[in-house]
């Protein structure tokens, strides 16, 4: 197993890099992310990251040229592996002093520089000096035990792909999509029933002539609020008067439980003003006052 | 009977409330008024009601609390004494009490300056949030967010409310869908930097 790893490793490696260096080599992608990575705030240049990034990949496309044709050969092990160092140095650059900037890996999204961008690296690392000390060639190990040659592959691909955040949406997105649709949704049932959430019911309650009656003399936003025989009581506090005759009072509203924005018909509201101190109505004549403005009725 | 030195006797004052609210005026009507909650402050616009237009806001990190005054430094550089009042109206995930108000928590208020430069809060929001996301994944009680390149938890409590295609407001939450761009309003978490989503609006 050891020995189909070790021999393995520059196939692998070889298409992870011919992936990223193609990428950035090649995609238009590139220009426009480069001023978003830590390579532009190093360099002091948006121009001068991009030919960085497309020299990266060209490099990587060499490398990885370099990996299938001569396996054997420690040279491009080595650098493989200095690549991984070099990868591992920048992203904890990258992470020290910009941690919103995105890591440019493999240049073809925005992608925060994660735990998953360090394990990518230290992977490229540890296989580009795993390869050069390897001594076998890719096509002999996979002409001589061809099913565990495919059996590896396909686990060190998975790997890869999982270590990629770029590739989320093609992968971990679709799966958890097929997983809600085979469980169904989790926050199914999770309410309790039909009832209208509080937000609700303070949502058609700033949509009420009441509330537009009553907004100059609340001050605060929701300070509590209950249920009493199927009416939702909302209570805020307010300032009624002005100068010396104003006073501190708590606006209460009652609205039906049962009805939110969408229910139809016009809001129906009760409010009053009770005097902080004394307890008693105020304004009850004010309130009164306010005449009803019903929807027009629609046509046809 | 007083509402202001009754809040220990809580089922006392809400029974007399809900009598002195049943009692009141009846006013049928809509409008398009709005409210003058965090999310109409957070508006460009200044308000024309007069109620707002003596209001000051005050917004920053809590860096210290000292009896009923909460010590504000201000995103923006700046200091601020928030003073606390028994009206004031405390919003952290829910309508809440101050007493849940941490050092360490965001802070937005709205208030009426006072000679001494405190600012006697009529409203605060502890920790409030209105992030622009995509849903990347949901669970039995949470939801991951993915908010520009930052990828965020967003905590689903019981009373989440979600608003489909601007309907009304809903506790069914199961019409969300991977991939959607909603907005949620939320209270962000100082521990983890999650967020318990509070309200989600997907479908504008």
């Amino acid at each position: 197993m050891l020995s189909l790893t070790t021999s393995l490793a520059p196939l692998v490696l070889a298409a992870l890099l011919g992936w990223t260096g193609a990428v950035k080599v090649f995609s238009r992608g590139t220009a426009q992310l480069a001023p978003k990575t830590v390579l532009a705030r190093m360099l002091r240049s948006s121009e001068r990251a991009t030919t960085v990034l497309r020299a990266t990949g060209a490099g990587e496309l060499l490398i990885a040229a370099g990996l299938l044709v001569v396996p054997a050969n420690p040279v491009p092990g080595a650098a493989v592996a200095a690549l991984g160092a070099g990868f591992l140095a920048y992203l904890g650059y990258g992470r020290a002093m910009a941690p919103e900037s995105s890591c440019g890996c493999s240049a073809s999204e925005d992608t925060r520089i994660t735990w998953r961008a360090f394990a990518r690296a230290a992977v490229v690392l540890i296989g580009g000096a795993t390869v050069a000390v390897a001594q076998g060639t890719w096509w002999s190990a996979v002409s001589e035990r061809p099913g565990g040659a495919l059996l590896f592959l396909a686990g060190a691909a998975a790997v890869l792909v999982a270590l990629s955040a770029d590739l989320d949406r093609w992968w971990l997105l679709p799966l958890r999509r097929t997983r809600l649709r085979v469980f169904g949704h989790p926050l199914l049932g999770t309410a309790a029933g039909n009832q209208v959430p509080v937000a609700a019911s303070v949502e058609l309650l700033e949509n009420s002539l009441a509330w537009q009656a009553a907004a100059p003399v609340v001050r605060s936003a929701l300070l509590d609020h209950w249920e009493d025989d199927g009416w939702r009581i909302l209570q805020y506090s307010g300032v009624y008067g002005d100068r010396e005759n104003a006073r501190p009072v708590a606006v209460v509203f009652a609205l039906d439980a049962t009805t939110g924005r969408d229910s139809g018909g016009d809001p129906i509201v009760r409010v009053s003003y009770v005097d902080a101190d004394s307890g008693e109505a105020v304004a009850v004549d004010e309130l009164n006052a306010v005449p009803s403005r019903r929807n027009l009725p629609m046509a046809g | 009977m007083t509402v202001r030195h009754d809040r220990a006797d809580g089922m006392r004052r809400r029974r007399f409330l809900t009598n002195a609210a049943l009692g009141g005026a009846t006013i049928i009507g809509a409008t398009a008024l709005g409210g003058l909650d965090a999310e109409a402050a957070f508006a460009a616009e200044p308000s024309l009601d007069p109620a707002i237009a003596k209001s000051t806001f005050v917004e920053g990190r809590i860096t210290g609390i000292t009896g009923s005054i909460l010590e504000v430094a201000g995103s923006n550089g700046g200091h601020s004494r928030v003073q606390m009042t028994n009206v004031t109206s405390v919003w952290k995930v829910r309508a809440t009490t101050a007493e849940v108000i941490e050092v360490g928590d965001g802070l937005y208020a709205r208030g009426v300056k006072m000679p001494d430069g405190t600012v006697a809060a009529d409203a605060v929001w502890v920790n409030i949030v209105n992030l622009d996301t995509q849903i990347r994944g949901i669970a039995k009680n949470r939801l991951h967010l993915a908010h520009g390149q930052h990828e965020l938890v967003g905590h689903v409590a019981p009373d989440a409310s979600a608003s489909y295609a601007g309907r009304a407001l809903t506790s069914d939450l199961s019409r969300l869908r991977i991939g959607q761009s909603a907005q949620v309003l939320g209270a962000w978490r100082p521990s983890d930097n999650s967020v318990d989503v509070v309200r989600i609006s997907v479908g504008h």
